[in-house]
């Protein structure tokens, strides 16, 4: 194959490759559900889900308890859409457990996508 | 032979943007006269601002049901029960995108193009309501409101 012929198909490999992202991680999950609790996020937060995209959790936004999952308390906020994005996007509601992200509950799929790595939150009353 | 080649050029260009073009009013001129929602229902709008790939334009399905396509520069919107939506956008590939709807809420689903392997794949996306509804001002309305 020549040089060139390899740098055309490098090129339509990584187009296809762009075009098409991993799914989100799903895993099956039930939601007890739970209220009365409820906290502000300070310090805005970067999740990293493992699909080449990132979800971002505002600074400033109040996270009210919706239930729990066996990961940890699951929180809703009214004050950003969070989204995860893999080949396709899925509301997400964010997963605590003692003060970090663990990860995200999907509410239409019923399901846990955890992040890479958990990470503590900013947060106060 | 250049001013041939701008000539039918510029036919070109008159022809995509005529075919682009949506004659409904204008988001910000119907605010007063859209009905709200029923207070049990919720609503979801769909627009699509990109005039990129233009000829792109699926049909958009909210839980498998057909609500409206994805004009350029148009939306629409419908009511619809508290409970979960799947919208599918479809090309070359399958786009899915799923979310909550609550009574009495509103949803805004931005349908973006990006690039695909032989044509654009359209694909819906959740957008905080006050960054859509700076959007969805300018964009025409393109279809009737349906209830179930």
């Amino acid at each position: 194959m020549s040089k060139r012929s390899l740098r055309v198909v490098t090129a339509v490999i990584a187009l296809f490759m762009a075009a098409c992202a991993p799914p989100v991680t799903q895993l099956p999950t039930q939601l007890t559900p739970g209220t009365g609790k409820s906290f502000r996020l300070t310090r805005s937060a970067e999740a990293d889900i493992s699909t080449g995209h990132s979800t971002t959790l505002r600074a400033n936004t109040r996270w009210e308890l919706v239930g729990t999952v066996s990961m940890g308390e699951v929180y809703r906020t009214r004050d950003q859409v969070v989204t995860l994005r893999g080949d396709g996007i899925h509301e997400g509601y964010i997963v605590v457990r003692r003060g970090a992200l663990v990860g995200f509950y999907l509410p239409v799929e019923r399901a846990f996508c955890p992040v890479a790595q958990s990470q503590p939150l900013s947060i106060e009353p | 032979m250049h001013i041939r080649a701008v000539a039918l050029a510029a036919v070109a260009a008159a022809l995509m943007l005529s075919a682009c073009a949506t004659s409904g009013l204008k988001f910000s001129e119907m605010g007063a006269t859209m009905a709200a929602a029923q207070p049990d229902m919720g609503r979801i709008y769909f627009y699509r601002t990109a005039l990129l790939g233009a000829a792109v334009q699926p049909e958009v399905r909210l839980n498998g049901e057909k609500v409206g396509k994805a004009v350029p520069n148009g939306f629409f919107y419908v009511d619809r029960p508290a409970g979960n939506y799947q919208v599918v956008t479809e090309t070359e590939v399958e786009k899915k995108l799923t979310f909550t709807l609550d009574a009495g809420h509103a949803r805004y689903v931005r349908l973006n193009i990006s690039m695909g392997f032989w044509v654009g794949r359209v694909y819906g996306e959740l957008i905080d309501e006050a960054e859509a509804k700076s959007e969805i001002a300018s964009t025409r309305y393109i279809g009737a409101a349906t209830t179930p």
